[in-house]
Order: structure tokens, then sequence, then C-alpha cells
């Protein structure tokens, strides 16, 4: 009993015992959490105009905001949320109660178009210049006409509520971030394909970041990495991690650089950015085009989109002049106007005869997508018009960027991971266990050993949770890494100290001393052969280094003190 | 009892010869590291994550036969290099792994649900890397992995101060990854980043025992004995390392699901292996020689 007592009044155990409770603190574990944790909110949506802000990337997890009531009605998990948010009317205003107030929300309808097969015929104003005899002198002045078109018929219904806005998963239960490869996710590595300044390379990752968040996505994390020391001048590359997107949004999301130009012959009439003051993303002004519609194509379906933007004076100006020469030929001027993005034509629209020459700030941008059926065709369309608008908004980056690496995780298989990875973690230990027992044959051994061992893996794991370090497969590898060497040293620190009798020269303190000559030799070797890791492939293997290096750390400098105080005065006996 | 004190007269005696098998081990890795060179141009195949093309990983709820869909992918797409691989779950097929250079990810995705693989979105993984991406990122860890030598070499030169012994560590770590390489290769796996991971994490293991030996034999003179005594001193605390390592390793290698730690096991495992061997065979050996001779001379 007076051994167990002197044993807690160790400094090296006392040091490992409230390492441990800081430590608890800091991954603050609660498997009851409620509710579902606001990930992102998007822009302009209900919840952003109730007052829901965007939680910053480098929040911890648990202090994340949480919805956990809706109109009263408790929310358990996503699922529920789910459910309940389409329950939900529209124009009903929703009372959202979270864990630290509450708001109100106007849930929108959402609008649905079809274009049907039926046309109809339909009056428009339209202002044209005429001619006219004012006091015997032949002016020009514009005067509205009504004209007569025939169009489809489209049918607009309300088919739900718009979405709120909220992207949501589940409760946390602990601060510990799982990485893109256990949660699922889209990870992009993307290369400027010139060389760039720092400054322009943050100014690119502002405006990826930009164009994500407009686009609805914004539970992302966008930053540099470079594959060598800054001193050694390696290749900047952008990472973006994004929660929830599909391979096609994100190739064209962000592997466009976005120059966005618009030619008649070959002269540039505006360009995206300082040229385009609006881009008209309403229902009223934005959607399938009601005069083209949807059709069949060879395969499948193919429909039109189309939306509004509103030129600088100054591009519209450049546009009347361009056109003023044209000819006119059948109806529309002789040449068109072609859209271009990244040099790549993507439309080209007929000018309008009475467009000639006139100053016009509203223009309206189209272009197609096509799909197996029609509704996907419906789908496609509207999300590459959304790709295309969201492009126009942002603007262009600096210079062309390239895609070099795109991974889509499945969050299932992220889920069995984890799962898996926690067993083979937790058999291994016990393989470890019953290989000390039938080596040192006696369970006094080898039960701090595998108490050292745990500790060390929730002390890394708390050191993970304070900085902020995200939990992927390469973490736990080699968090294998050191819980391994970890133990190797242990059986070190037990060999010395247990060898006492024969060769009595020195005393214990002395015979663990001389341990941990080995035991840091063997900790400086580790640690400077991870170094060099740290930047291999961009950083795709800094998570291994980074794991092992925080791993031995802890290792070397709290558990194996305390481990060599456990040990020398169970053997002091 | 008398078993050991048998192998450990064989250890003693015959030392010499166990130092000599090591380096004959060592020479036939090098070799069969030099046939793959020859034959395939390069001295280990690297798989997409080292070379550039896709992964595609898919959850199967219904046996699969690889050796079929692989044949079935490859007729289909003739020009690529396809590789496919399963993960089991208590002999269960759990998911498949297609491994894929010079096709796009639309082609695999069109091709495989002819072969009945449902996909379902988001259930799927798919990583795709850039080839010049591959190749640069090769590069680096190559260089990364010289870095870590010779970093590891000056710190065990100035734990030792003793340049040649020092040189003995840095051989059996560097005989420990050619002999991991040689048989990897053999084995027909491809060497991925986590490979490399892996064979990192095997220095580290290496020049643990390496340490633990040298120490012993070098710094541990006052505490008496022989050179040999000393080494089987060292020799209790090295096996009962390494054995905890490689029971620990080939649990993991039994239980995963997770190709990259699948492929961080296997390698360990090989290299614990060999570990022994270059460890308590050649390096004991070469130590012992050395400075029984340097004695002798003195």
């Amino acid at each position: 009993m007076a051994e167990i007592k002197k044993l807690f009044f160790n400094f090296r155990v006392i040091i490992l015992i409230i390492c441990l409770v800081l430590g608890f603190f800091a991954i603050n574990p609660n498997p009851w959490n409620e509710g579902v944790a606001i990930k992102a909110i998007a822009r302009n949506s209900s919840a952003e105009l109730a007052g829901f802000e965007n939680p910053a990337s480098s929040l911890a997890p648990m202090s994340h905001e949480r919805i956990i009531a809706i109109n009263n009605k408790p929310v358990v998990d996503i699922e529920d949320y789910f459910i309940q948010i389409s329950n939900l009317e529209p124009n009903e205003t929703v009372q959202v109660k979270t864990n630290k107030q509450s708001y109100k929300l106007e849930a929108r309808p959402l609008v649905k178009t079809t274009v049907l097969n039926e046309t109809e015929i339909v009056y428009i104003n339209e202002t044209r210049e005429v001619n006219e005899t004012i006091n015997d002198t032949v002016v020009l002045v514009n005067r509205t006409f009504e004209k007569e078109i025939e169009r489809s018929k489209i049918k607009t219904e309300v088919i739900g509520i718009e979405p709120l806005g909220f992207s949501v998963g589940p409760a946390p239960t602990s601060n510990l971030r799982k990485g893109l490869d256990l949660q699922g996710g889209t990870r992009v590595l993307l290369r400027p394909a010139d060389e760039v300044s720092s400054e322009t390379l943050s100014l690119m990752v502002d405006s990826l970041k930009e164009r994500l968040n407009v686009y609805g996505l914004g539970d992302v994390v966008v930053t540099e990495v470079s594959d060598s020391p800054d001193f050694l001048g390696g290749t900047r590359f952008i990472l973006v991690e994004i929660a929830g997107a599909t391979e096609e949004e994100v190739r064209d999301l962000l592997g466009k650089q976005g120059k966005f130009e618009s030619k008649i012959g070959n002269e540039t009439v505006f360009k995206g950015g300082q040229d385009i003051t609006y881009v008209c993303r309403t229902a009223q002004c934005s959607g399938i085009d009601p005069n083209a519609g949807c059709g069949r194509a060879e395969e499948g379906w193919g429909c039109r989109f189309q939306f509004s933007i509103t030129l600088s004076p100054e591009a519209a100006r450049r546009q009347a002049d361009l056109t003023r020469d044209l000819k006119v030929v059948s109806g529309s001027l002789s040449e068109q106007l072609v859209l271009f993005l990244d040099d790549q034509e993507v439309d080209r629209l007929n000018i309008a005869a009475e467009l000639r020459g006139r100053e016009t700030t509203e223009i309206a941008i189209s272009g197609g997508g096509a799909g197996i059926t029609e509704q996907a065709a419906v789908d496609n369309t509207l999300k590459s018009m959304k790709r295309l608008q969201t492009i126009l908004i942002t603007g262009s980056l600096p210079v062309r960027i390239e895609i070099e690496r795109i991974d889509n995780i499945s969050p299932i298989l992220g889920e069995e991971f984890l799962k898996n990875a926690f067993f083979v973690g937790l058999f291994a230990l016990i393989g470890v266990a019953l290989v000390l027992m039938i080596v040192y044959r006696k369970v006094i051994i080898a039960l701090p050993i595998m108490i050292t061992a745990l500790s060390e893996i929730f002390l890394t794991l708390a050191m993970a949770a304070l900085i902020g370090w995200n939990i992927d497969l390469s973490a736990i590898a080699g968090l294998i890494l050191a819980v391994g060497t970890g133990v190797n040293d242990q059986i070190v620190i037990t060999d010395e100290a247990a060898k006492g009798g024969a060769e009595g020269s020195y005393n214990w303190k002395e015979r663990i001393k001389r341990a941990f000559f080995i035991i840091f030799s063997a900790y400086m070797t580790i640690v400077v052969a991870m170094l060099p890791l740290m930047f291999a492939g961009a950083g795709l293997l800094k998570g291994f280094a980074i794991t092992t290096i925080l791993a031995v750390t802890i290792g070397v400098l709290i558990t194996r003190p305390a481990y060599g105080a456990v040990v020398g005065m169970l053997l002091e006996k | 009892m008398s078993l050991k004190s048998a192998l450990l007269g064989i250890y003693d005696v015959h030392y010499k010869k166990l130092m000599v098998l090591s380096f004959l081990i060592l020479l036939v890795s090098i070799a069969s590291l030099f046939v793959v060179y020859v034959r395939t141009g390069e001295f280990f195949a690297k798989d997409v994550s080292l070379k550039g093309g896709i992964t595609m990983t898919v959850p199967v709820d219904h046996p699969v036969d690889i050796q079929e869909l692989e044949a079935f992918l490859k007729a289909g797409h003739p020009s690529a290099d396809i590789n496919v691989r399963e993960i089991t779950k208590s002999g269960k097929s759990e998911a498949i792994i297609v491994e894929a250079a010079d096709v796009t990810s639309a082609d695999l995705e069109k091709s495989l649900p002819e072969f009945g693989i449902a996909l379902n979105e988001g259930e799927y993984s798919l990583e795709s890397m850039g080839s010049s991406l591959g190749k640069r990122f090769f590069t680096q860890i190559m260089k990364a992995l010289i870095l870590a030598f010779i970093a590891m070499a000056i710190v065990v030169f100035l734990t030792f101060r003793s340049i040649v012994p020092s040189l003995f560590i840095v051989l059996s770590a560097i005989s420990d990854i050619v002999s991991t390489l040689a048989v990897s290769s053999i084995l027909g796996m491809r060497l991925s980043t986590a490979g490399i991971a892996a064979l990192l994490m095997l220095i580290g293991y290496s020049v643990d025992t390496n340490i633990l030996l040298t120490t012993k034999v070098l710094k541990r003179k006052s505490e008496g004995g022989t050179v040999f005594e000393r080494t089987v001193g060292g020799l209790r605390t090295g096996l009962t390392m390494t054995g905890t390592a490689l029971v620990a390793g080939i649990i993991g290698l039994y239980f995963t699901q997770s190709e990259m730690i699948r492929d961080i096991m296997l390698i360990t495992v090989i290299g614990l292996v060999f570990d022994v061997i270059y460890t308590w065979f050649q390096n004991a050996g070469i130590l012992r020689w050395y400075l029984e001779r340097k004695d002798g001379r003195n």
C-alpha cells in the first residue's frame, strides 16, 4: 500500500496524470450530445438572413452551434432533421432553436418550371426607334409597340420549400476531427500553371473559396501547400477539401481559370469581372430558356438555359460600336456574339437586328446541358448554369490552374475504415500484451506497458484536438508506428531495470538513466527520419509525419519517464 | 533450456558463417531487384499513387471474381493498365479496388455496372492522381528517403562518436530496406505512398534494435563480459521488441480493411523479419569481428 501511495507522489507520475486530465478536457468527449451540428451557412439563404453565421473552419467541433429543435420539436439526429425539414410548408415561419439561441426563418417556396409541349401566344412590349414626322420634320423617336410572339407554354408550380441554407452534420461527440478519408468528401490538389508569387497564390485561395461559397458549398477548407520547405523553393499547390460535392462539379468549379470573354468577330466586347456588374440568379431572369426549352438529342435529352447579366456602360458602348457596321441577315446581324470560357468557345448568340449600334446593358447569356432523361437534362442544365453564373460573379483567377489530383471518398467507406482501425488497434494491443506476458511471466509488467501505450494514444489524440489536427488514415498509421516504438522503449527500460542483481553495480535509477540513452537516440533518429516527409507529396504524408513526431515526443517527455518510475518502484521490492 | 543454450552455442561459434549468410541474403536481394529492373525498367512496380492514375473503391454485397473482372476491364480498355483487388472481412467480399492508369474515371464508371457492380453515388470512392504529380511525388519521396538516411546517420554518429560502428548501423538499415523491397516485389506488391511511409517506419525500428545492440556492445564495457556476452544481453530485449511488433503487424495485416494500413503492415512485417537477420547476424557479427580484431591488434 505504501508503495502505491509513493507511486502517486512521484513527480513523473503526477505529470502524466495531470496531462491525462488536461487531455480529457481538450478532447471534451460527450457521447450524448444532442441535435445536429451546423457545418456551413449558404449565401443569401433564409438561414443567413435569420442571422446565422458561417462557422470558421478553425472552430473546435464541440464549439459548433447545434440545431436542437425545429418548431419546438426536438431534433434527434440527421435523419430526423431532414424529415422535419421536408415537412415544412412554403412561406411558413420556422422557429429554429440552437444550443445558443432561437432564430426565426422564413421557408421560401421552391418553384418548378416545366416547359410544356403546347405553345401559347403572348404579347410583349418592345421599344423600337421609328421615324416620325413631328412638326413637319422627320425625327427618330422611341416608341413602344406590342409584339405578338409564339412560345412554349411554361407551367410553374410550387413543389416545396427552398433549402434553408444549412449544411449539417451529426452532433460531434468530441473535439477530435476526422480527416477526409474517414468522414468522406472530396479533396482536390490544384497547381497554378505558371510560377506565382505567394501573394498571388493567397489571392487565388481566396477567390476559389469565394467561388465555392457562391456556388453553395459552405463546408470547405482551401489552403496553400508546398512540396518542400520555402527556402528550397518547392512547387506551390492549392489544397481544397470539400464535404460532399460531386467530381464533375469540382472539376468545373475549380479546374477553370474562369476567364470569361465575349467577342464579335475578333474584337472583345466584354470580359468577366469588371465589365459585368450584375448576374441575375433569381427565377424571373434565369432558368431553362422558355423559348428553346428541352428537346431530344442524339443520346437522351438536351436543354438550354438562359440568364441575364448587366454590363457596365463602357462595355455596352463597345458593343454598340462593334455592331454599328454589321449587316442584317434574316432578322439578326451578320456576326454572332461568341462566348468563351478559358479561351474555349461555350456558345454563340445571334444578335437581334434592332440591337445594331445600340448601347444595351442587359444581355442574356445562354448555354446548354444534356442528360439521359428529360429530368436529368433539366437538372444538369441548371447545374451548369449555376457554375457559369458562379464563375461570372467571382471572376477570373490570375493564372490558369491544373487539377493534379482529385480524391472523392465515400463517407460510408470512411466510417467502415474508422471502425475497422479501432478494432485492429485493439486486437494489436491485446496481441502485444499476450507476448509480453509470455516473455515476462508477470502481469505486473505487461499491465503498465499497456497502460502507458494507451496513455500515449490518448495524449496524442488530445494534442491533435488541441491544435486542430485532423485524424486520418495516415495519422492512424503514424500512431501505430509511435505506439510500436513506445512499446519497444518500455521493453528496453524494463530489461535494463530488471537486470538488477547480476550486475548490481548500479541502482535502478542509474540503470533507467542508461536505458534512456538508447531511447533518446532512437527518438532522435525517428524524428529526423520523419522531417523530410512533412513536405513530400505536397503535404499528403504530412499527417503521418506530424502524428509520429507528436506521439514519440509525448512518449519520450511524458509517458516513458512515468513508466520508468513505475517499473523502478515495482522492481525495487 | 538446452535448446536455448544449443542455439546460443551455434550463435557464438558460427557467428562468422551467420554474418556471411546475412550478406548473401543482401546480395540475393540486390540481384533480384536488378532482375526486376532489367525486365521492367524499374526496380519495383509503383502503384497509381506514385505514377498517376485512378483508384476506385466500390463496396460490394456479393462475391466478385477478381480475375474475371480484371480480364473484363482489360478487354474493354486494351490500352489501359488495370489491376483489381478486393477487401475481405472475415472471408466475405467487402469492397473491390480497381487501380487503373491511362483510362478515364468516366470510362470505368461505365464499365463496372456492365459487370454487375452497382455504383451508387456517394457510396464509392474515386481517387485520381495526375501522372506528372505522381512522378514529382515519387522523386520527392526518394529524396526524402535519402535525406532521412543521411539525417539518421548523423544522429547515430553523434550518439556513438565512432565512425565504423555507426556505419554498421546504417548498413544494417539499408540492407533491411533493400531486402524488404526485393521480397515485396517478388510478392507482386506495388509500392505506394503508404508503402514508402512504412519503409521509413522500418528505418525507425531497424535503428532501434541496432542502437540497442551497439550501446550494449560499445558502451557497456564496464559491465564486463565478452563482446558476445554483451550481445546476448541485448538479444533478449531486441527479440522481445521485434516479437511484439511482429505480432501487432500480423494482427493488423489480418484484420485491416484499409489498403493503406495493409500496405504498411505487410512491409513492416517483412522488414521486421529481415531486421532480426541484419541486426543480430550482420551487425552483431561484423561488430564482434571488428572489435575482436581491433583488440587483438592492441
